[in-house]
């Protein structure tokens, strides 16, 4: 019964995935990506990772899809201009540059796969099956005791990351802002 | 749950393909961006599926979870970068697509 809804959430978040990369409207994209992260999330949940679960949610679906969001509706993007939407269908135009992606994306695909399927039979999959502990695998405790010690060098470069990225998006918003209105010296 | 963990790791393949075919076939950066996305998230898939394998074979081992913590971090940094870019770009050529940007010097 899990097990059925593990494949069932995966089945959605495969096509999700794909409506991301199909879909020619950037807000369908949007939404398409944000189910993706919902089924990945129930995915994390299923597989014993409530925190991951929980952080999915909130940072991926809460935050960074609504920054996405955002910028889709402040550029008023329904879309592309028409001949740039063309360009942009992924299956019909442009087929040399289409061809070579799909075919990079495809080679890299199918070689992970076969290399996933033909190397699972050295994996050692616990002979009992699965137990999950009672906290998850992602027990908030050992978590933060790890994260606070082995990983406290990393923690402290991601915190200095975020205040770089805060003071450099001021910076870029800023200097357009400063710089001349766009499309007045342009030829 | 028992699914084996070839089958997550086979999701985070198919999803990890798709990625890629998105953000060498589209010309609106903002789904380029989104690719991006997805290829991250099935990274962290395959973080999680390891951690579960090693795991379940005696005490939990927190070091995937931590490093899916640390790409969710890095991820929101990157989408706030490449979307900040994507505004300056906006502003000087009034498009998102790719083809408009062919030329840096422009």
């Amino acid at each position: 019964m899990v097990n059925l809804l593990f494949y069932a959430a995966a089945l959605v978040a495969v096509l999700t995935a794909a409506g991301v990369v199909l879909a020619r409207n950037p807000v369908v994209s949007v939404v398409s990506l944000l189910s993706c992260f919902g089924s990945l999330a129930v995915i994390y949940l299923l597989a014993g990772f409530q925190f991951l679960a929980a952080i999915q949610i909130l940072v991926y679906g809460g935050a960074i899809m609504v920054l996405f969001l955002f910028v889709v509706m402040l550029l008023n993007l329904g879309g592309l201009s028409p001949e740039a939407e063309d360009r942009d269908d992924p299956l019909f135009h442009d087929r040399r540059r289409s061809a070579g992606g799909l075919a990079v994306a495809v080679a890299l695909g199918s070689a992970s796969l076969i290399g996933i399927l033909r190397g699972a039979r050295h994996l050692t999959e616990p002979t009992n099956g699965f137990v999950l502990p009672a906290e998850g695998y992602d027990a908030l405790p050992a978590l933060a005791e790890a994260m606070f010690t082995r990983y406290s060098l990393p923690f402290e470069a991601a915190s200095v990351l975020l205040l770089a990225t805060t003071v450099g998006v001021m910076v870029l918003a800023k200097r357009q802002r400063s710089a001349p209105p766009a499309g007045e010296e342009r030829p | 749950m028992s699914v084996p963990t070839e089958h997550l790791l086979a999701l985070a393949a198919i999803l990890f393909a798709i990625g890629v075919a998105g953000f060498f076939t589209r010309r609106n950066l903002i789904v380029v961006l989104m690719s991006i996305e997805l290829m991250l998230n099935a990274a962290n898939l395959t973080l999680v599926a390891g951690s579960r394998l090693h795991s379940s074979t005696g005490a939990v081992q927190v070091d995937g979870p931590i490093l899916v913590i640390f790409i969710i971090a890095v991820a929101a940094v990157e989408a706030a970068v490449g979307l900040a870019l994507v505004i300056a770009l906006y502003r000087q050529k009034q498009t998102v697509s790719l083809d408009a940007f062919a030329r840096l010097e422009d």
